[in-house]
This record gives structure tokens, C-alpha cells and sequence, in this order.
């Protein structure tokens, strides 16, 4: 995937293009709107990340710019956390924002899901190592044994193994298998993990369910068991 | 222009005066036209009656001679009062003038006025035709009065109220000015008080008992105003302490994992360990940050966008679902009561983060095993949606408070619920309910504790 990112903070847009391109993607950054609508206008990206507010051109007036030339997908990023911000960056063309703060994992999200859109129908069958689901059957299997999941379960099972190697956040889990979109202090999530993970991984190998600590959950093959860690 | 409220009562009370002498010296004028003309009017018939009676009784030469010389007498020198003596005889005849008076006295007996041809002095007239006695014709007496004098008293009195009235309408609004400042006087020692208004005073209030009645609304309302800023005043100090209190623990926690993990070579497994325990801390100031700048928009009085209708039953189902996971864990069982087929117009995604706190909090704060009741129902206008658990009855004086944000029952407690929340959980649901123009409550009893926030409609 070739993003481009314009953001006048350094960190930020230091932190931002080392993950991306650690994520396998081609990373372009801009830190003012001068460059950053000079690159967008002249190469093409799949997804571009953009601040809203920028010395130069500000994030809008740039979106408005690229509008009048191209269909790039953008995310907005902005710091104010306003419906009029969210309004307005919708209006002038953006695809998605983020409210500042946001995570990375949650960009992550975002950029994953803008690149899924179009994308030829999803598979009915998915299989990660030998743990075999049916989606349109709503069963799954590990190995030769039929796993005995609950409506929720099996939704939260599949929405994992759809992500396969893609950390997904508690409050992502909620959102996708709950439609609960707000962060909730509440550790249901866990908790459903936990019985899922009774249910699909404790009696079995390899394990597919994994914890990463302080960001959420993956569901992948490992070759090492012990190591909880993404690559 | 800025209106003086000196400058329109001065205005108004030299209008009233100016209205008030006007009427008076109106019907003073009138009074004063008419007792003058009925002094006239006596005058004359005195004078008339008296010679009529001399003339009558008499019809001879020699005296009438003597009767010349009487009107002579009665006649005073300035000729206010005067006689004239009309007849076909030319001896039976007096007073100067005579022709013209023939001229223009030839109407019947009665009132007149007579303007004297030379001298310009008008006279108010009075005639009488007299029958022939003896040698005497017919004769016709007239007595006149001179109105000048009269004249001249209306028109001094005319002067003199016009005087009279202007005087008393510019000492008026001298004094209605300096009346004006006196009354107003008040007003200026509350602009001094409020003046010194200062936020480091803010429990001053301004002083009620020096004050007229009339300034006491405006000055109760005002100091109305001073104590509900005084309290956001302390509740914002109290908060920003909060905050800063909130934000330390993870700060700390930052600071000092980071600082013992780099004081010593490290393996790179250890260091993915403080980086991980260092981003839990950092999930939970997210987490601060994000709630607190969702408070502070509901308090800018930011009303709930993105409202659809919802049948309010359904969305309590979906949101307890969601706590099933943990339901099962603890045992503990949900029901809902109330009227199932309740609507309301809300943002679904707001109402869910309302209900998941309440419901999340109601788990916490009751043993395994416990029935909760979800309750929704009308009342007051609008629709209550409440949670009920039993657990330890929380006291009375916390029952208000409950909604703060950072605030907790038991301070000793804030540890064992940190996994779980930062003390903002409930103040969530109250900016949920007023931006959607609803309220909340929490009543404790008898080891069942409601809490509960209210939608409009």
C-alpha cells in the first residue's frame, strides 16, 4: 500500500511512517500543506493521512484542492474534537477521521478497512492452521473436532480469524462483534476472550488466540508457542 | 442613545408639572372670566336699579337738573363707571357722546358692549327703557363699565401663571435631577460592590440590607448568578485537582518503569515489558483524556447529534448482551421491566455508553449471583431508564454526588476499581442524559441501590 502523510508534528509523523512502513507499506511524509499537496496532487496513492490543521495550506483547504483533481481516499487527523470538524472533513471529501488522540492501532484499522472496500467478496471458508471455520454455516472445527461456540462466540471468532495477523483492540472487538463503538471501561471483552480462547485453543495446538499486552488480541499461527509476541 | 433614567424622570416630572399648572391655570382663567363678569353684571344693576328709581319718580325739569348733577357725582373721575340718558327731548338728555350711542344702541334693553369711539375704551353696557311720567318722554338709561381694568386683571393673572408654570417646571427639574441622583444612589454603591468583585472573593455577595426594595430582585438574582458561578468556580478548581491527581499515577508510572528499565542493561524481553506496562498507562491517559473532552463538550451545553428513533427495550437487550460474557462469569442475572414498548429519539451509540456504565457499575457494586432490574418507564414528562442492584446501601449525603466526575463513595476503593474505570463512569451518563435533555438520579435503600438517567419524551 503507498501512503502519504502530512503532518507538521515530527514525532508524530516519525512514529507514524516507521510503523506503516514496518507494516509493509511505501510511506511518503509531508510536514507542511505546501509539500503535502504537491505530492498528493502529483503522485498516486492508495490512502493518504492528513492533518487537518497545517502551516501553509491547512488540512480542509488541501482536501478541497485534492477533491477538485482526485479520488485519493483520506483520513483526516484532527486534534479538535468537534462535530463541526468531523462535519465539515466529511463534507470537503474526506473518507474517515480520527480524533487526536487516536492510536495506532486504530489508523491501522482504519487504512486496512479503506483498502478492503472493492475488494472482491470475502471467502465463506477460512482456515488458520487447523482450525477451520464455516461462515456461512456459522461452525467451526479444530482439527476433526466440532467446536461448540454461541451466536456471540462464533461472531467474535470470526471476526479475529477474518483479520488473521491484524491486532485488533478491545474496543475495536466491541465495535465489530457488539456494535458498541465507544471506548468502555468495562472488561467484558477480556472476558469473552477468555471463554472463547476455553473453547477454541486451551485444549489444542498450536495456540491461535494471542494476547498483546496493552494493545489487544490477534488470532495467527505462530511457530513458536511460547512467544506472545508479534513480529 | 443611551437612555439616562435620571434623564427620564427629570423629563417626566417637569411634563406632569407643565400638564398638571396647565389644567389648573386653565380652569382658574375660566373661574376667574366668569366671577369677574358677575362682579361686572352687579355693578351695573346697582347702578341702573339706583337711577332708574331717581328718574322714575320724577318727571319735572328742575329735577332732573338735580339728577345730572348726581350722575355727575356717581360718575368717577377715570370714567370706570359712566350714565347715559337717552330721550327724543334733547333736555331730557345726558352724557357725552350721544349721537354715536343713538347710533349704535338702538337694540332692545340688556347686556351690551360698547367701544367709546375716540378714547378706544371699551364699556360693558347695561339699558333699560324707562316709561314717560309727567313731563318727561320715554327715556332709555344705559350704565356702562369700563373694562379695562378687568381686562387688564386677566391679563396679569394670564402673565403671571405662564410665569408661574415655567418657574415651577424648571425648579421641577432642578429638583427631580438632584431627587433623580438621590434615588439612583443606590445603584451606584452596587456597581462599586460589584466592582470589587474578584474571583479570589467569589463567596462575597452583595449587601441586601442597605438596599431599596426594588434593587432586591436584581441584586437576589444577581447574587443567584454570583453563587452558581462560585460553585462551577470550585468545581472547576476541584477538577482541574482531580485531573491532575488522575493523571499522576500513570505519569509516575511511566516515569519511573522507563527510568528502571534503562538504569540497567536490559534484554530486549524486558524491555518489551516496560514498553508494553508503559503503554497500558498510556491506554488509560487515552482513555482520561477522550472521556474528559466528551464531558467537557456536554457541558458547553453540546446537544446529542445523530438521533434516530429506537425502541428503548431493544437497545437495553443489545447493550446487555454485550455484558453477557461477564453476566455469565458472575452469575448474575438481568431483567427488564417497564413499558417494553417505550420509544425515544436519541443517539443509540450515547444511550448504549450511558447504560453499559450503569449496567458495568450495578455488576461491580453487587455479589455474584444478584438480580438486576433494567426498568424503563415514563415519568415526568420524560422517559426514565433506571438499574437496579442490591449491594451495601450507599449513605444519602453521596447519593448527589455520585454523578461527579472522580468521585467516589469510598475513597479506599479507588484501587480496586482503577481496571475498570477512573471515576468518570457515572458523570458519563449525566452528560448523556442533558445532552439529551434528560437528568439523572440515584436513590439508596434498604441494600438496593437505583441508579438512573432519564431521555426526553
Amino acid at each position: 500500500m503507498k501512503l502519504l502523510i502530512v503532518e507538521d508534528e515530527l514525532k508524530t509523523a516519525e512514529y507514524l511512517q516507521k510503523g506503516l512502513t514496518e507494516q509493509g507499506c511505501a510511506v511518503d511524509v509531508a510536514h507542511n500543506g505546501v509539500d503535502g499537496q504537491h505530492l498528493a496532487m502529483t503522485h498516486d496513492y492508495d490512502v493518504i493521512v492528513l492533518d487537518a490543521m497545517l502551516p501553509g495550506i491547512d488540512g480542509f483547504t488541501l482536501l478541497r484542492t485534492l477533491r477538485q483533481a482526485k479520488q485519493t481516499p483520506v483520513i483526516m487527523l484532527t486534534a479538535r474534537d468537534s462535530i463541526e470538524d468531523r462535519v465539515r472533513g466529511l463534507h470537503d471529501g474526506a473518507d474517515d477521521y480520527l480524533v487526536k488522540p487516536f492510536s495506532f492501532l486504530e489508523l491501522l484499522a482504519r487504512l486496512q478497512a479503506l483498502q478492503r472496500r472493492g475488494r472482491a467478496q470475502e471467502p465463506t471458508q477460512l482456515k488458520i492452521a487447523n482450525l477451520q471455520i464455516d461462515l456461512m454455516a456459522r461452525k467451526a472445527w479444530r482439527g476433526a473436532e466440532r467446536i461448540d461456540l454461541s451466536a456471540k462466540e462464533f461472531a467474535l471468532l470470526a471476526v479475529l480469524a477474518r483479520r488473521q495477523g491484524e491486532i485488533l483492540s478491545k474496543t475495536a472487538i466491541a465495535e465489530l462483534v457488539w456494535d458498541m463503538n465507544f471506548d468502555s471501561n468495562t472488561n467484558v471483552v477480556e472476558v469473552a476472550i477468555k471463554r472463547l480462547r476455553a473453547k477454541v485453543d486451551n485444549a489444542f495446538t498450536p495456540k491461535l488466540l494471542h494476547t498483546i499486552r496493552g494493545m489487544g488480541y490477534v488470532m495467527e499461527a505462530r511457530d513458536e508457542p511460547a512467544g506472545e509476541m508479534p513480529s | 442613545m443611551r437612555r439616562s433614567i435620571a434623564a427620564r424622570l427629570v423629563l417626566m416630572f417637569a411634563l406632569c408639572v407643565l400638564a398638571l399648572f396647565t389644567v389648573i391655570g386653565v380652569v382658574l382663567y375660566g373661574v376667574l372670566g366668569r366671577e369677574l363678569m358677575r362682579h361686572q353684571n352687579d355693578e351695573l344693576n346697582t347702578n341702573l336699579q339706583n337711577m332708574r328709581y331717581s328718574i322714575e319718580r320724577f318727571g319735572d325739569l328742575e329735577h332732573w337738573a338735580r339728577l345730572q348733577v348726581k350722575m355727575d357725582t356717581l360718575t368717577p373721575a377715570d370714567a370706570s363707571v359712566r350714565f347715559w340718558v337717552l330721550s327724543d327731548d334733547p333736555r331730557f338728555q345726558y352724557g357725552k357722546g350721544l349721537d354715536e350711542m343713538e347710533r349704535v344702541n338702538q337694540g332692545e334693553a340688556g347686556h351690551g358692549t360698547l367701544v367709546m369711539p375716540i378714547t378706544g375704551h371699551a364699556y360693558r353696557t347695561l339699558s333699560q327703557r324707562l316709561a314717560p311720567f309727567a313731563d318727561r318722554p320715554a327715556v332709555r338709561l344705559i350704565v356702562g363699565v369700563d373694562l379695562a381694568p378687568y381686562e387688564h386683571t386677566m391679563r396679569a393673572f394670564l402673565v403671571a401663571f405662564t410665569l408661574l408654570t415655567l418657574c415651577a417646571a424648571g425648579l421641577v427639574t432642578a429638583l427631580g435631577w438632584w431627587i433623580a441622583r438621590i434615588g439612583l444612589r443606590p445603584l451606584q454603591r452596587l456597581s462599586e460592590q460589584a466592582r470589587a468583585l474578584r474571583p479570589k472573593t467569589l463567596s462575597q455577595r452583595l449587601q441586601l440590607e442597605r438596599l431599596p426594595v426594588e434593587l432586591e430582585d436584581l441584586t437576589g438574582a444577581f447574587n443567584g448568578a454570583l453563587g452558581r458561578l462560585e460553585e462551577a468556580y470550585q468545581q472547576l478548581e476541584g477538577f482541574n485537582a482531580d485531573v491532575a491527581h488522575e493523571l499522576r499515577t500513570p505519569l509516575a508510572n511511566l516515569i519511573g518503569g522507563t527510568q528502571v528499565a534503562l538504569s540497567r542493561p536490559r534484554t530486549a524481553a524486558e524491555f518489551q515489558d516496560t514498553l508494553q506496562s508503559n503503554l497500558e498507562e498510556l491506554e488509560r491517559l487515552r482513555s482520561i483524556v477522550n472521556d474528559m473532552l466528551f464531558l467537557a463538550r456536554a457541558d458547553q451545553g453540546e446537544a446529542a447529534t445523530g438521533l434516530t428513533a429506537a425502541v428503548v427495550s431493544h437497545e437495553v437487550g443489545v447493550t446487555i448482551e454485550f455484558f453477557e460474557p461477564l453476566l455469565d462469569e458472575s452469575g448474575t442475572s438481568v431483567v427488564i421491566e417497564g413499558e417494553l414498548e417505550a420509544q425515544a429519539t436519541m443517539n443509540i451509540a450515547l444511550f448504549r455508553r450511558a447504560l453499559s456504565n450503569l449496567l458495568q457499575n450495578a455488576i461491580e457494586h453487587s455479589q455474584p449471583g444478584a438480580r438486576l432490574v433494567v426498568t424503563i418507564a415514563h415519568r415526568d414528562g420524560a422517559l426514565w431508564i433506571s438499574v437496579t442492584n442490591p449491594g451495601a446501601t450507599i449513605a444519602a449525603a453521596h447519593l448527589p454526588r455520585l454523578f461527579d466526575r472522580f468521585y467516589r463513595v469510598d475513597s479506599a476503593r479507588h484501587d480496586t476499581g482503577e481496571i475498570h474505570g477512573h471515576g468518570l463512569g457515572l458523570a458519563i451518563v449525566k452528560a448523556v442524559a442533558s445532552m439529551h435533555g434528560g437528568g439523572t438520579r440515584a436513590t439508596s435503600a434498604q441494600g438496593r441501590t437505583t441508579i438512573e438517567f432519564s431521555v426526553a419524551g
